[in-house]
């Protein structure tokens, strides 16, 4: 639409203000301001909680009563505390290495299944993804007291590696994600590669693998991250402070005793909370356009 | 490719039944499949076989090492309503629904409203809320809930300190009162759970081509209707489907309630769990915290026959939507 068919005939001009920003109705200003203060009001009772969690982790001296938008004398003690007890760089440890391990194994299993859902012929393809999909409905710590009996049975309770075998397993979610990515690269090369001689584990590891990186970075980015929101297996598995994770010893933290710890919770809230947010904000924009191109295909 | 390629044109020149069979079947995909049915296997179906049978036993601590088989009794306790055993169940599950859909219905409500707000062409600035409104979605549930924990503490919490101390409303027994403490867990949901929601309808809002507005435009449509009659089928038809799994998600939301209540406020007629437990949270303290490993499990499967059952009904609903869509 060029500019000068806005002055050319009236007809048109309608239409064309309504995609232009040349001005505003008086109705669409109205409409604009109103969103613009809805959404202001919204986004301070998003920000406010946060903002309290943010001032409480400065405040050294733990008054709550006095509710300040700003702490009066903000120190750095609660983050002091934090580190000199020891216990923090320790369950950090323990959710890193659950976490690097529980996206490495995800990512491998994702993608060798994506690949063949994707690209491979076999029995079961059109349905054995819908039917992991509703099978993965029911989540696994709904199995808890098998996995609590069984793990205690065989003595493997208050371990960092049965807490991470028994969420080893395959994601459909993230199998049914991946696959949708692969349709996507084009058959060409597959084919290209199949004339040039490649067998399947080329095709693989050659086309398909480094072709479907960015999304291979998301699902193991998603796994990180949520590896470090699962309390449900980790705060039946590990029961000695030594072997917490981050969630399990926060959780002692704020429902110990509350009114000595909540500046030096907030500080480690905080901390974690940031990475994870900035990890997770970075992978959710593949995250959302994959869900809904998923739901369009349906 | 090439020689598969001539083997197809000759066989649909000379017969049509035999194309069937030249589908190449590649047995080594089963290979490539084998950790995630492996992993799924042993760590998906098997435990739900064994709390499937956990389920008719009689397996608690005291039965730890011989434990026999009572067939359908622990079912019976839980869902006959004379039994002293069913308000560990029928009250839960109550709740358990109500929660779940206050939960997913405000924060779609939410989402959806903002969505549609942001979606204004005229607000330049729309990319810097949304980058603000995703924030809660962005940390993990634990730590949000956990943080709520605290700041809806009714004597330090920062939440009654505002309402009341600069508000000047009475303090809220936020955690401590039943009907408070339900508030609070749906407020904190939706509050954790609505950019999510915003997120999907706003995808589904830009999906929409711009062609169908302007069709309806020069058809002379008013705002109100455009929104009726073009945004709306559009964000329903791509939004609903992912209601369903939404709803299951919060039907099982165990860190959504526990870790802010902990289940509590205790109720007086039921010595094992409190007033903001739902199904999740029971099967869990029926297990780690009384060791009734029996209940836990029959508690368990009652969850994932409900849960299979809410998802038939909602995919045939919206299957049903669907067909009239078209």
């Amino acid at each position: 639409m060029s500019m000068a068919s806005q002055w050319n005939s009236p007809a048109t001009q309608k239409v064309v203000t309504r995609t232009k920003r040349t001005r505003l109705r008086p109705g669409e200003a109205t409409v604009l301001w109103v969103s613009r203060v809805i959404i202001w009001c919204v986004i301070a009772i998003v920000l406010i909680p946060m903002w309290f969690v943010f001032t409480a982790s400065f405040d050294p001296s733990n008054s709550y009563i006095s509710v300040s938008f700003f702490p009066a004398h903000a120190t750095f003690a609660n983050y002091r505390a934090l580190f000199a007890g020891g216990q923090f760089v320790i369950w950090l440890r323990n959710s890193l290495i659950v976490g690097l391990v529980l996206g490495i194994a995800q990512v491998f299993i994702t993608a060798i299944s994506s690949f063949a859902f994707s690209k491979l012929r076999f029995y079961g393809r059109k349905y054995g993804l819908m039917t992991l999909l509703l099978l993965q409905m029911f989540p696994n710590f709904l199995s808890l007291s098998a996995f609590y009996t069984v793990l205690a049975k065989l003595n493997m309770i208050d371990y960092l590696g049965s807490y991470i075998l028994v969420l080893l397993g395959a994601s459909a979610f993230n199998v049914w994600l991946l696959k949708g990515f692969m349709d996507s690269i084009p058959k060409e090369l597959d084919e290209a590669a199949l004339i040039d001689g490649a067998n399947t584990w080329h095709r693989f590891i050659r086309i398909q693998l480094p072709l479907s990186a960015p999304m291979l970075v998301v699902i193991f980015l998603l796994t990180l991250v949520g590896s470090f929101g699962e309390y449900i297996f980790s705060g039946v598995i590990l029961q000695s402070p030594q072997n917490y994770t981050l969630g399990v010893g926060m959780y002692d933290m704020i429902s110990g005793q509350f009114a000595k710890n909540w500046g030096e919770f907030a500080a480690a809230a905080l901390l974690s909370a940031v990475p994870l947010a900035i990890i997770f904000a970075f992978a959710q924009k593949y995250l959302a356009s994959g869900l809904v191109a998923g739901s369009v295909k349906g | 490719m090439g020689v598969a390629q001539v083997g197809v044109g000759e066989n649909s020149k000379t017969m049509q039944p035999r194309r069937k069979r030249r589908r190449k079947i590649d047995w080594i995909a089963y290979g490539y499949l084998s950790p995630a049915l492996v992993t799924i296997c042993v760590l998906s179906i098997l435990p739900i076989f064994y709390t499937i049978y956990i389920s008719f036993t009689n397996f608690d601590q005291m039965h730890f090492t011989s434990y026999q088989f009572v067939g359908l009794k622990n079912y019976l306790e839980l869902l006959n309503p004379k039994d002293p055993l069913s308000d560990l169940f029928i009250p839960t599950l109550i709740w358990t629904v109500i929660y779940a859909l206050c939960t997913t219905g405000l924060s779609y409500m939410v989402g959806l409203v903002i969505a549609v707000l942001l979606n204004n062409k005229n607000m330049r600035e729309a990319t810097v809320y949304r980058t603000l409104l995703i924030v809660p979605w962005a940390v993990p549930t634990l730590i949000t809930m956990l943080a709520w924990q605290g700041l809806l503490n009714d004597q330090y919490g920062q939440i009654n300190g505002l309402l009341h101390g600069v508000l000047g409303l009475p303090r809220i027994p936020w955690l401590t009162n039943p009907i408070w403490a339900k508030v609070g867990i749906v407020t904190a949901n939706v509050w954790a759970g609505f950019p999510y929601m915003m997120v999907v309808c706003l995808g589904a809002l830009q999906s929409i081509p711009t062609d169908q507005y302007e069709a309806a435009a020069i058809d002379g449509a008013s705002w109100t209707q455009l929104f009726r009659f073009v945004t709306m089928p559009s964000v329903w038809r791509i939004s609903l489907p992912l209601l369903i799994p939404s709803f299951a998600f919060n039907f099982n939301n165990f860190n959504g309630s526990y870790l802010l209540t902990g289940g509590g406020p205790p109720n007086s007629n039921n010595p094992f769990l409190g007033t903001t437990d739902i199904l999740a949270s029971a099967a869990y303290k029926m297990t780690i915290s009384f060791n009734r490993y029996d209940l836990g499990s029959a508690i368990a499967v009652l969850l994932f026959i409900l849960v299979a059952f809410i998802s038939w009904l909602q995919m045939r609903y919206t299957g049903a939507f669907k067909e009239v869509d078209a």
